[in-house]
């Protein structure tokens, strides 16, 4: 192969070209037309008033008036983002965290392996928004009612705030557990392609299980977190444990006056998902992971 | 704690010369392992976790089948938790009517289909030339396949809805309300969790060879034939997949679905998630229902079952190629 693309150098640079856009040319005009333009075109929605007429679409700029609406003046929104955001913080460690832990446990030799996996992607296939809201609204998701356990209002005493996350964390437990499907797999499929010499070279190099965790099996599997964070970011949103995609949807449906506030609606919540998001890279991002990896690949 | 005895004791029947702590440390071993996840302890810990979160995950599905089988008077009753006292199917027959079945159930068949087909040909076609292809720009296009799939839904929707009706209004071609729109956008890739769908692709042919296609590139086949016959035809598992995957997710799609159709075609999740309204609506006209027009969670949580059964024969039949699919969206 090296051989070929020294032959003919240049002419396949430029086949690599036509070929290539020839291969994406859907999907690059779909997204042009259906993703990219619409996000900057909704951000400028978002500042004008946007009425149907029977003339078509017709605008008129009005400023930060939507934007003002939408935080200030409706009273319903800033609260549904507020509880978004704090259940998200709680959720979104909580899935992957357990997702995670659920992945190691089920990464060794047991019996019914197959049969564990098979129950936790299961709400991945048949989890739809509602069904989840069905199965929410006849309270068929209530596992347990967290606030009467005792231990709840002895941390309640202590504590309003964690009680609240403990809350949040329990209220819907299943809820949380039925969005582990995907990183689970992610997270299985990760640590099996950890090089089983690694754990091999540090025993001997007298680190303990625990430190193995930490150096090995944490840093190899960050980048999946990172990824499996990212997707849980975006599952959430799209399900109704999430208000404001529902406001959202309602004021979009309200055409007569409406689409100018769903966008500034949009691009608020799309701002605080960026803040995660960019949270969430922060945490997980690569520093220095490769580091450890190496050293012991080196020495192996 | 048994292990520890029957170990002491062997220890001591074979006499061999071992120190109190040799013993001590055997049995910390059969019991702790070497390392944190081998060892009967651990085992014992892991399969209780495992089996009651097992129980936590199904549990809504459980109460579910319990519930759906419900006579009205059991549901009342406090002291039927599980097992209703007298099983009543009749909750299906109801839900089925309300639901509009069979024909929401074809409906919602050929609509995930023919979306799914189409989705499935895009993803190929875009995951093959990220791919094969060392195209300018290339990296700047993949994370924009990566952006579209974190971009909230409501931002790209607003524009789409208004695109969609001005076409509409410009040429008088009805959209809303079909599954043009839907299509469209699913034929230039922009249907339910594309990206994901691309990726699969995208990692699945990067483990073909390429000298498969270079040799053919010299016998003289075009960039569309090499495609055709080289690549879909090796990939025929990972197609399947993935055609599962989009007809699942277009299947349990209901915010875009239902903004476009307005109800226009009834689908199953559709009518589930507005079941309510319906039962008011039909309640009056179902026989053997006419004086308990009450709508109650035996209903719901029947409807609810009906409509999750094809995702679950699918699920039966096709575990095995949907976790297999995550697992080759892979990372990088």
């Amino acid at each position: 192969m090296n051989k070929l693309s020294a032959k003919s150098g240049k002419g396949k640079t430029r086949r690599d070209n036509i070929r290539g856009y020839l291969f994406l040319s859907p999907w690059l005009l779909g997204f042009l037309m259906f993703t990219f333009f619409p996000l900057f075109y909704t951000f400028y929605l978002s500042f004008n008033d946007v009425k149907l007429t029977a003339l078509g679409w017709e605008m008129t700029p009005i400023g930060f008036e939507n934007h003002i609406t939408a935080l200030l003046r409706n009273l319903e929104f800033t609260p549904a983002m507020l509880g978004f955001i704090l259940m998200a913080l709680v959720y979104v460690p909580g899935i992957v965290i357990i997702a995670f832990i659920l992945a190691i446990l089920l990464n060794q030799k047991l019996r019914f392996r197959s049969f564990f996996r098979t129950i936790f992607f299961l709400p991945v296939i048949v989890l739809s928004g509602s069904v989840m809201h069905q199965l929410m609204d006849t309270g068929s998701t209530d596992i347990m009612f967290v606030d009467q356990i005792f231990i709840f209002s002895m941390v309640y005493n202590f504590s309003p705030f964690v009680a609240r996350v403990i809350y949040i964390l329990f209220e819907n437990f299943t809820m949380l557990l039925w969005f582990t499907g995907i990183p689970i797999v992610l997270f299985i499929n990760g640590l099996q392609k950890i090089d089983r010499s690694l754990y091999e070279a540090s025993q001997i190099d007298g680190a303990s299980p625990w430190q193995s965790f930490w150096k090995i099996t944490v840093p190899v599997i960050k980048p999946i977190a990172l990824i499996s964070t990212l997707y849980t970011i975006v599952q959430l949103g799209m399900f109704p444990i999430n208000p404001v995609y529902t406001m959202i949807k309602e004021a979009i449906y309200n055409t007569a006056g409406g689409l100018g506030l769903a966008s500034a609606y949009a691009y608020i919540y799309s701002f605080v998902i960026a803040v995660i998001i960019g949270l969430a890279y922060l945490i997980l991002r690569d520093k220095e992971v490769i580091a450890p990896v190496t050293k012991y690949r080196t020495r192996g | 704690m048994d292990m520890s005895v029957s170990n002491k004791y062997k220890a001591k029947k074979i006499k061999q010369p071992l120190s109190k702590k040799m013993i001590l440390h055997k049995i910390r071993y059969k019991i702790f392992g070497y390392n944190i996840l081998t060892g009967l302890a651990s085992k014992i810990v892991t399969y209780t976790i495992l089996i009651s979160i097992s129980y936590v995950f199904l549990f809504p599905l459980l109460k579910m089948i319990s519930t759906s089988t419900m006579s009205p008077n059991d549901i009342i009753n406090p002291e039927v938790d599980w097992i209703p006292e007298n099983l009543s199917f009749s909750n299906f027959k109801t839900a089925y009517i309300v639901l509009g079945m069979p024909k929401t159930l074809f409906n919602s068949i050929w609509y995930s289909g023919v979306l799914a087909i189409f989705q499935t040909v895009v993803s190929a076609l875009t995951g093959f030339a990220f791919a094969r292809y060392e195209f300018k720009l290339k990296k700047f296009w993949f994370s924009m396949v990566l952006l579209s799939f974190i971009i909230p839904l409501p931002v790209v929707l607003i524009p789409r809805i208004m695109i969609f009706t001005s076409v509409q209004s410009s040429t008088g071609l009805q959209l809303i309300g079909t599954i043009i729109p839907q299509l469209v956008m699913a034929l230039f890739g922009q249907g339910v969790n594309s990206a994901i769908l691309i990726l699969i692709f995208y990692n699945f042919f990067k483990l073909i060879p390429p000298a498969l296609d270079e040799a053919a590139h010299i016998d003289g086949a075009s960039a569309f034939q090499v495609f055709w016959h080289i690549i879909v035809k090796l990939s025929i598992p990972s197609i399947v997949t993935v055609f599962l995957f989009a007809f699942v997710w277009n299947w349990n799609e209901t915010y875009t679905t239902s903004t476009f159709l307005r109800g226009a075609i009834k689908l199953l999740p559709i009518q589930l998630s507005v079941f309510e309204n319906i039962f008011g609506d039909l309640a009056p006209n179902i026989p053997g229902q006419a004086n308990v027009n009450r709508i109650n969670e035996a209903y719901k949580m029947a409807a609810t079952l009906i409509s999750m059964v094809p995702l679950l024969i699918t699920y039966i039949f096709a575990q095995k190629q949907f976790i297999a699919g995550i697992e080759n969206t892979g990372i990088k």
